[in-house]
């Protein structure tokens, strides 16, 4: 984890002075009426998805209905979470198990992890209205499914990494004391893994809820596959022009994800504190009013009483007493087979696939060849431009703000709330600004994938200012080092790795971002400029699949080779020469 | 087993047979059946016989005898032999001999001696062992093909009622072992038995408390206790019952809610014990237990362990303890295995028939750690050579593992010291472990500044001279002493000088190395060859390309200030 997530914890709302004097029965109300209201979200949710697909969706622009957009996006964003945990720590734990399975999973972990999932959104969208023509529940499970597939490897990489790092001694402890699988999981290796795999949740969900907006405002051509909830709700308010809208929305949507923060995230690294691998108590610890909340609750722990920790004792004693057993040796063989057949499965299917889409790509024309270089050389400049844009202006800002420490501690947690909001909820904005001012998608497209990646460089760069230790900046006083031999020699080093992991993470989201940036609806006009996005978005339209097909598979080539040639290096040499090691 | 007309056979078939055999037989039996055979042996053959023994267990075997015996055999010993003798022996147990020789014994008459011989007459029959490992051998497969032998073939029974310590120099495959034994690594050759069935199939009722703990910071301490429980299957009524008695015996009673993070070493590892005990195992392996406690802890908690085993109070039937240091083996073990090095054997394998407690102080005591010291300094000096052993054909020499400012603090304080001083008595002053200080001395001597003798360590001529030097010319005295006698450097320094731009990948001289050496033991090595090679000026490293180059003189301006302190 990079060091400024540990600095950020708020200090705490107002209601954190409750006194644990509270009547039990008043303290649990909450809970309750959160029970209820979740219970009532459920029901409204099913008949929803059950309906019949909304070909033309109204998305009405009064503050009554923001409520109910709200909790339609919350549920996409937290169905695709919960799939991607599961999917996560399944695919970890068998990569980490499986010696064969490791070598095959690995390598392709890393390559999806840096394919741009936009890239997939027209296809995907397409394809799911196909299979599901009569119902909503096929749209919803496409922005699903790309959510997911934006927010599951780096969870299951660090899934992975921690079960390869458990320590030996450890794993020997279990081995020697016999603990069952599951014992082992649950007590060890889930454990263990907890604190890496919350940290990527909160990553992964703040990436979900930028494809989330992407998906839910999308539209093709004349075709309107939007989504009802917040994307689809601030682009109805830009094209419509409704400034008084569009603040409703965009302060809904900051309070929901400041809410998910406060109700979420906080607990749960508070909560985490204890899967700490360490053996003497830190010094500062995490912590979090609502977490305390709970924990006092009588409620939930006469719930977890009769219900968790039995459920939890029968299963390990289960496990436990099955390895017991004379028999338990037997079904390794078996489990052995499942894998190879598994294996054998997958390589078919992908043997398949890469058949069909080579059948597909031959049918690609010269002039569609064409187009998607051109488009390729024009997102490329494009997506640097704007890191170099980005860098310059937020390198001295974030050096100037982070060595000031009282204006640092403003401006840290204002950062931190600009970059979480997804930038794809403010393109229609930024656009609807831009032709007001008479500008168009040219800068347009600029300007949006400037707000999807300059808060990570800022963020990043401000921590790294921070944490340059003062007998440095003390020397570099006492030499007398002039302005330009102080950046040389003491603040672009030393803020060096922190500026990496900006970048890295900028790039990658400004890949994602140029698909939409490039070919965009709006006051019923489809905006379009040179670039892999709009070539995409256009095949998909027009129905042209080799040129669809060869875009996307360039665009993810193109990833994947930079992030290899260039960050991957680059991240490696700021690992080792630029570490400031205390 | 012996009965009392074979015992006389026995004697009778020793003293036929030419004295080394006979002393090579002897040494084969166990330790109870040497004492009692030893009884019964003239005294003019035991004259014989005893030099030819390491002179600790000649100490311990004439302790067998009456005094008057012991006298006589001291006086019927060649007088080159026994001066020799005598001279082996550390002080103060020499100058108990000296006493019980001239009469005056009595003081601290071991044990052994005070027993009447006929008591111990009929001998037990040797106890089926509950481990018992059968040509056992460990090497890792190296990545190019080839592998490292970790631990060479050997046999091993480790029988119920005693408390066994492995001692051995770090490298000498101590934790692989246990390891083995306790069935966490499957060997590469030989097999081990638990109760006389493979290891496989039996269910052997083992635990391990563990160096660094291995507790899981989640669990309570009640929760860590009861995680080995769970395994077994006891319901949770069950499971609280047994982890508060355990936790009880080991003094963590109103500690079961605490998180290990709350905790001291001490009490951590007290609850590395209640974790391992809990399951009642059989054999209780511990992997250098106390070597992450500071000393007082380390010694209560030694204490305690013992007060539980002595008094019965845990159902553990055997003690296997890994350890370093050496004072452990000797205060709490009934029984001291010493390994040696590449690979990794049984160098010796012994008794230790001393009273519960033991004194640190007392003669005997001594004799043994000095005896270990010994041992551990000094390769050659074996305690039976296996017959038969090929001589190993390519072996690389190591390296020890030695910064070069530790060999000059160390060749600094013997000059300070006259020149010559015990190892023993360093280590203790300097409040080192032998693993630690053995290196230093090792490389000392490699680079010939120092000599090391029976456990004494000397500065040599050259020795002194580097001591006395100053910056520039200690840099040139390294220099030649390494060139002299580091291969790796040599090698490397000629490598370079035949390369026309004087530099090297590192990862040649890695891949060489990898063909001897295990990956971990080879940066060791070159972090130790670069250490050295740079402090001598003979080559210089770039860490960024991981290459490394001959060394040229820089222009004269800034040579010294180049070399980190």
């Amino acid at each position: 984890m990079t060091a400024q997530d540990e600095k950020a914890t708020p200090a705490g709302p107002p209601w954190a002075a409750f006194s644990p004097r509270i009547p039990p029965l008043l303290n649990d109300l909450p809970i309750v009426l959160a029970g209820l209201a979740l219970i009532y979200g459920v029901l409204s949710l099913t008949r929803y998805w059950t309906g019949p697909i909304n070909s033309q969706p109204v998305i009405r622009l009064d503050a009554a209905a923001l409520p109910q957009y709200a909790l339609f996006s919350v549920a996409r964003i937290v169905s695709a979470y919960l799939l991607s945990l599961f999917v996560a720590v399944a695919y970890g734990y068998v990569a980490a198990h499986h010696a064969t399975a490791e070598r095959v999973m690995i390598p392709l972990l890393d390559t999806l992890q840096s394919i741009p999932v936009l890239s997939f959104l027209p296809p995907v969208m397409l394809a799911m209205v196909a299979l599901f023509p009569t119902s909503q529940i096929g749209l919803e499970l496409g922005a699903v499914l790309l959510i997911f597939t934006g927010q599951v490897w780096n969870m299951a990489f660090s899934v992975y990494s921690s079960l390869k790092n458990i320590p030996h001694d450890l794993l020997e402890a279990s081995e020697v004391y016999r603990l069952s699988r599951w014992q082992t999981f649950l007590q060890l290796e889930l454990p263990f893994s907890a604190i890496g795999l919350i940290w990527n949740s909160m990553m992964s969900v703040a990436g979900g809820w930028f494809f989330l907006m992407a998906c839910e405002m999308f539209t093709l051509g004349a075709r309107d596959l939007r989504l009802p909830g917040l994307g689809s709700y601030l682009q109805t308010a830009a094209n419509a022009g409704d400034t008084p809208a569009i603040l409703r929305g965009v302060a809904v949507m900051v309070a929901v994800i400041v809410l998910i923060d406060q109700t979420v995230w906080r607990p749960l690294i508070a909560w985490s504190e204890k899967f700490k691998f360490e053996q003497v108590e830190g010094a500062q610890v995490p912590h979090s009013p609502i977490l305390e909340w709970l924990q006092r609750s009588k409620l939930l722990a006469s719930v977890s009483r009769s219900a968790v920790l039995p459920a939890r004792e029968a299963l390990m004693l289960h496990f436990a007493k099955q390895r017991l057993s004379p028999r338990a040796g037997s079904n390794g063989k078996r489990v052995n087979w499942t894998a190879w057949a598994l294996g054998i499965a997958a390589a078919v299917g992908i043997g398949y696939a890469v058949d069909r889409m080579v059948a597909v790509l031959s049918g690609l024309s010269s002039s569609g060849l064409r187009s998607i270089l051109w488009g390729a050389g024009a997102t490329f400049l494009r997506v640097e431009a704007t890191l170099v844009l980005a860098g310059l202006w937020t390198i001295p800002v974030g050096v100037y703000i982070g060595l000031r420490p009282k204006l640092s501690a403003i401006a840290q947690p204002i950062a931190q709330i600009a970059a979480s909001v997804p930038a794809t909820a403010l393109f229609p904005i930024v656009l609807l600004a831009l032709i007001r001012a008479g500008g168009g998608l040219g800068i347009g497209s600029m300007v949006l994938l400037l707000l999807g990646t300059q808060w990570y460089i800022l963020f990043n760069v401000i921590a790294g200012a921070t944490a340059i230790p003062s007998d440095l900046k003390e020397v570099a006083e006492v030499f007398h080092l002039g302005r330009v031999e102080r950046w040389r020699r003491l603040f672009l080093p030393s803020i060096f790795p922190y500026l990496i992991t900006g970048f890295v993470t900028a790039s990658g989201g400004a890949w994602n971002a140029s698909i939409v940036a490039e070919y965009f609806r709006f006051h019923g006009k489809t905006y379009s400029i040179t670039g892999l996005g709009a070539v995409i978005s256009r095949a998909t339209d027009s129905g042209n699949f080799p040129v669809l097909l060869g875009a996307t598979l360039v665009m993810a080539a193109m990833v994947v080779t930079i992030n290899r040639l260039v960050w991957r290096r680059l991240y490696s040499l700021a690992s080792t020469r630029f570490k400031l090691e205390g | 087993m012996l009965s009392r007309g074979e015992l006389d056979r026995a004697v009778a078939l020793l003293e036929r047979l030419d004295l080394n055999v006979a002393a090579d037989v002897f040494l084969g039996l166990p330790m109870e059946e040497q004492e009692t055979l030893f009884r019964r042996i003239p005294t003019a053959f035991a004259a014989a016989l005893a030099p030819i023994f390491p002179y600790f267990h000649t100490y311990v075997l004439l302790h067998a005898r009456t005094p008057a015996d012991l006298k006589e055999i001291v006086e019927k010993m060649k007088p080159a032999e026994r001066l020799m003798f005598f001279d082996d022996l550390p002080e103060q147990s020499w100058q108990h001999l000296m006493d019980e020789l001239s009469g005056q014994a009595g003081v601290e008459a071991p044990e052994i001696a005070a027993r009447p011989p006929e008591a111990v007459a009929p001998v037990p029959a040797p106890p089926a062992p509950i481990i018992e490992a059968r040509r056992v051998e460990k090497s890792f497969d190296r990545p190019g093909g080839g592998a490292v032998q970790v631990i060479a073939p050997l046999d091993l029974r480790i029988e119920s009622g005693l408390i066994v310590a492995l001692l051995g120099p770090s490298g000498s495959g101590k934790s692989t072992l246990l390891r083995m034994l306790s069935g966490l690594t499957t060997p590469s050759g030989g097999e081990v038995l638990w109760h006389g069935e493979p290891f496989a199939l039996a269910r052997p009722n083992v635990a391990i408390v563990f160096q660094s703990f291995a507790l899981f910071p989640w669990l309570t301490v009640q929760g860590n206790v009861e995680v080995p429980l769970v395994a077994c299957g006891l319901e949770p009524r069950d499971r609280r019952r047994k982890a508060m008695v355990t936790l009880d015996s080991v003094g963590l009673k109103g500690f079961e809610s605490a998180y290990p993070k709350e905790l001291s070493g001490g009490m951590k590892q007290r609850v590395g014990f209640a974790r391992a005990l809990a399951v009642e195992p059989e054999i209780l392996f511990m992997d250098e237990p106390f070597s992450a406690l500071d000393v007082l802890t380390a010694e209560t908690l030694r204490g305690e362990l013992l007060e539980l085993w002595l008094g019965k109070k845990i159902p553990t039937k055997t003690i296997f303890l890994v350890t370093h240091n050496i004072e452990e083996a000797v205060l709490l073990a009934d029984r001291i295995l010493v390994l040696g090095r590449n690979p990794g054997r049984i160098r010796s394998d012994f008794r230790v028939p001393m009273a519960q407690p033991r004194e640190r102080t007392s003669a005997e005591f001594l004799l043994y750690v000095d005896y270990i010291y010994k041992m551990l300094t000094q390769p050659e000096l074996e305690a039976q050579p296996p017959s038969g052993l090929a001589p190993a054909a390519k072996t690389y020499a190591m390296l020890p593992h030695a910064r070069r400012g530790a060999i000059a603090g160390l060749l600094e304080l013997l000059k300070d010291r006259g020149g010559r001083d015990d190892l023993y008595r360093i280590g203790d002053d300097l409040r080192m472990e032998l693993d630690d200080l053995l290196p230093i001395v090792e490389a000392a001597s490699l680079l010939s500044f120092a000599r090391l003798e029976k456990g004494d360590v000397e500065i040599t001529p050259a020795g002194l001279a580097f001591a006395e030097a100053d910056i520039g010319a200690r840099k040139d005295m390294f220099r030649e002493e390494a060139l002299a006698h580091v291969a790796l450097l040599q090698q490397m320094r000629s490598c370079l000088a035949a390369k026309a731009d004087h530099a090297m990948p590192l990862d040649f001289f890695r891949d060489i190395l990898r063909e001897h050496l295990s990956d971990k033991e080879v940066e060791q090595q070159l972090d130790t060859a670069l250490n050295w090679g740079r402090y001598g000026d003979i080559l210089t490293y770039d860490r960024q390309a991981d290459r490394i180059q001959l060394y040229e003189p820089p222009p004269p301006v800034d040579a010294a200030a180049r070399e980190p302190a």
